[in-house]
């Protein structure tokens, strides 16, 4: 289902986008179409590029698909799952980040070595953020793994509503920064200068760079997948709860839009500042889910 | 509700320690105003109408509307609307005021008290250290000034926590120490103030020679 939806979001965002600035806009598929036409055509290298440039799309494909493997749809269990798994699916995320800053490295492009450092700082700023969320609800629910702590969670108090509505918000500003969308990246900015993601991958062609694109598309999905399952009601039946999670899911797509139709980009020396912010809400939230389960275990 | 309104709080005061405009500051005091308001509201057990009238008063109009009213009229006199270029970066004032969260954790873990008392503690420790940074990181009197402010709060929240109003002298006096603090402040940009080509709390030692 994370798979499916992820094929649908990118037609949604541009969808919304358009409607909002007044556009008709493209088809909901055209980002489809469009990553159909990479994929039939050729890949062009560069000649200072050696076996890490090529490998770097297939390796942030595999680590994004084995994150899907662990995260469940709605209160079902994910096909992969044990304890602690959250921080494995931090890190296998990082491996495929990782790879695509050493490929832009790899082009010698000073462009390419500028948005390979500030995608670096970026997701160095934004991985406590999403640590100190997860940890948050391990430590409300008593669980570690996505599958457990998704099926224990319950609005069952005000404390566990501020965690929800606070990691609802949380989620979706990670998931705007993990994959380099305003306010701190503009996906459709022509000034290298001040591209962070995009500068990344200007030496990619063809089928490599489709390859990107699936992968952002699923990263997508995932933290999209993340906010539904905290909302999806464990006592639904199967067929109910896959609905309500691809309408969640859709809903994801339309806030994202929404969020990028109405916000500015913020200033490349604010963005530092602006990721802290989340981390400082994330302790906030921790700190005060600790003082609750610290009282209660009194 | 209370909780929601002491997140809120808590985020007011993380704004208020990477804000670099003053009228953020002004609107971010304003909102602390209405939000103590709120908490009094539902945290006060015996409520009769002495109480209700001071809580107002104190709370609503002075904290709410009076002091943001008066420093609104006070920088749209002098015309400055931005921190010193000097004061200390928002990034590095939030790391600041996240290790004072750190903190209040620490002290507040080691305290006696139901959970909502503690969590109360836990904001006023919170807003006393973020008061300290703005005070100690800025330059300008008018930083100073709200890092005051917000100080004031930490007390009125500390009275709350142990779920008791403060003696009326003691919230008079609280009160007296704000207003002679805008008057002064309102007395620096308005007559010595006109002196200097900025607003900077160097400039009251060079009054004396």
């Amino acid at each position: 289902m994370t798979l499916v939806s992820a094929l649908i979001i990118p037609g949604i965002i541009i969808r919304t986008k358009s409607l909002c600035s007044g556009r008709k806009g493209p088809a909901l598929f055209q980002p489809l179409f469009d990553a159909g036409v990479l994929l039939r055509k050729g890949v062009v290298l560069s000649p200072v590029t050696t076996l890490v440039f090529r490998i770097a799309p297939s390796v942030s494909l595999a680590s994004v698909l084995t994150a899907v493997l662990l995260v469940p749809m709605g209160r079902q269990d994910a096909l992969l799952s044990f304890s602690a798994d959250f921080v494995y699916f931090t890190y296998i995320l990082a491996l495929g980040r990782f790879f695509m800053i050493l490929a832009a490295l790899d082009t010698g492009s000073s462009f390419e070595g500028m948005g390979a450092n500030r995608e670096a700082l970026y997701s160095l700023l934004v991985e406590p953020v999403f640590l100190l969320l997860l940890g948050t609800y391990a430590m409300f629910t008593g669980y570690t793994s996505f599958s457990e702590i998704f099926s224990h969670f319950y609005f069952s108090n005000n404390y566990a509503f501020i965690a929800g509505i606070l990691g609802f918000y949380l989620l979706i500003q990670i998931a705007m920064v993990e994959n380099s969308r305003l306010p701190v990246d503009d996906p459709k900015t022509h000034l290298e200068l001040t591209m962070v993601h995009e500068v990344m991958i200007l030496d990619y062609s063809g089928p490599d760079l489709a390859i990107i694109h699936f992968s952002t598309w699923i990263k997508f999905a995932l933290y999209g997948a993340l906010v539904s399952n905290s909302l999806v009601p464990s006592g639904w039946p199967v067929a109910l709860q896959t609905g309500l999670f691809l309408l969640l899911q859709l809903s994801f797509g339309i806030i994202i839009g929404l969020l990028e139709s109405f916000r500015a980009r913020n200033k490349m020396t604010k963005n530092p500042q602006f990721i802290l912010t989340l981390t400082a809400i994330a302790l906030l939230v921790f700190t005060i889910m600790l003082l609750s389960s610290y009282m209660s275990s009194k | 509700m209370e909780i929601i309104l002491l997140v809120v709080f808590a985020f007011s005061l993380f704004y208020l320690s990477m804000a670099e405009r003053f009228r953020t500051y002004t609107a971010l005091i304003a909102l602390q105003g209405l939000l103590l308001f709120g908490l009094a509201c539902f945290r006060l057990r015996e409520m009769n109408v002495a109480n209700l009238v001071f809580l107002v008063t104190e709370t609503l109009l002075f904290k709410a509307i009076a002091v943001p009213f008066l420093m609104y009229r006070i920088l749209n006199r002098i015309q400055v609307n931005r921190v010193h270029p000097d004061a200390l970066p928002g990034f590095y004032a939030l790391l600041l005021t996240m290790a004072g969260l750190l903190l209040s954790i620490f002290i507040t873990r080691r305290l006696d008290g139901q959970l909502i008392e503690r969590t109360f503690m836990l904001i006023a420790m919170l807003a006393l250290f973020t008061g300290v940074i703005l005070i100690i990181t800025h330059r300008r009197i008018f930083s100073h000034l709200v890092g005051f402010l917000v100080i004031e709060n930490a007390v009125f929240l500390f009275s709350l926590a142990v779920g008791m109003d403060a003696p009326y002298l003691v919230n008079i006096g609280v009160l007296l120490d704000i207003v002679v603090s805008i008057l002064i402040l309102g007395l620096f940009m308005g007559r010595i103030g006109t002196r200097y080509s900025d607003m900077e709390t160097d400039n009251l030692a060079d009054l004396k020679h």
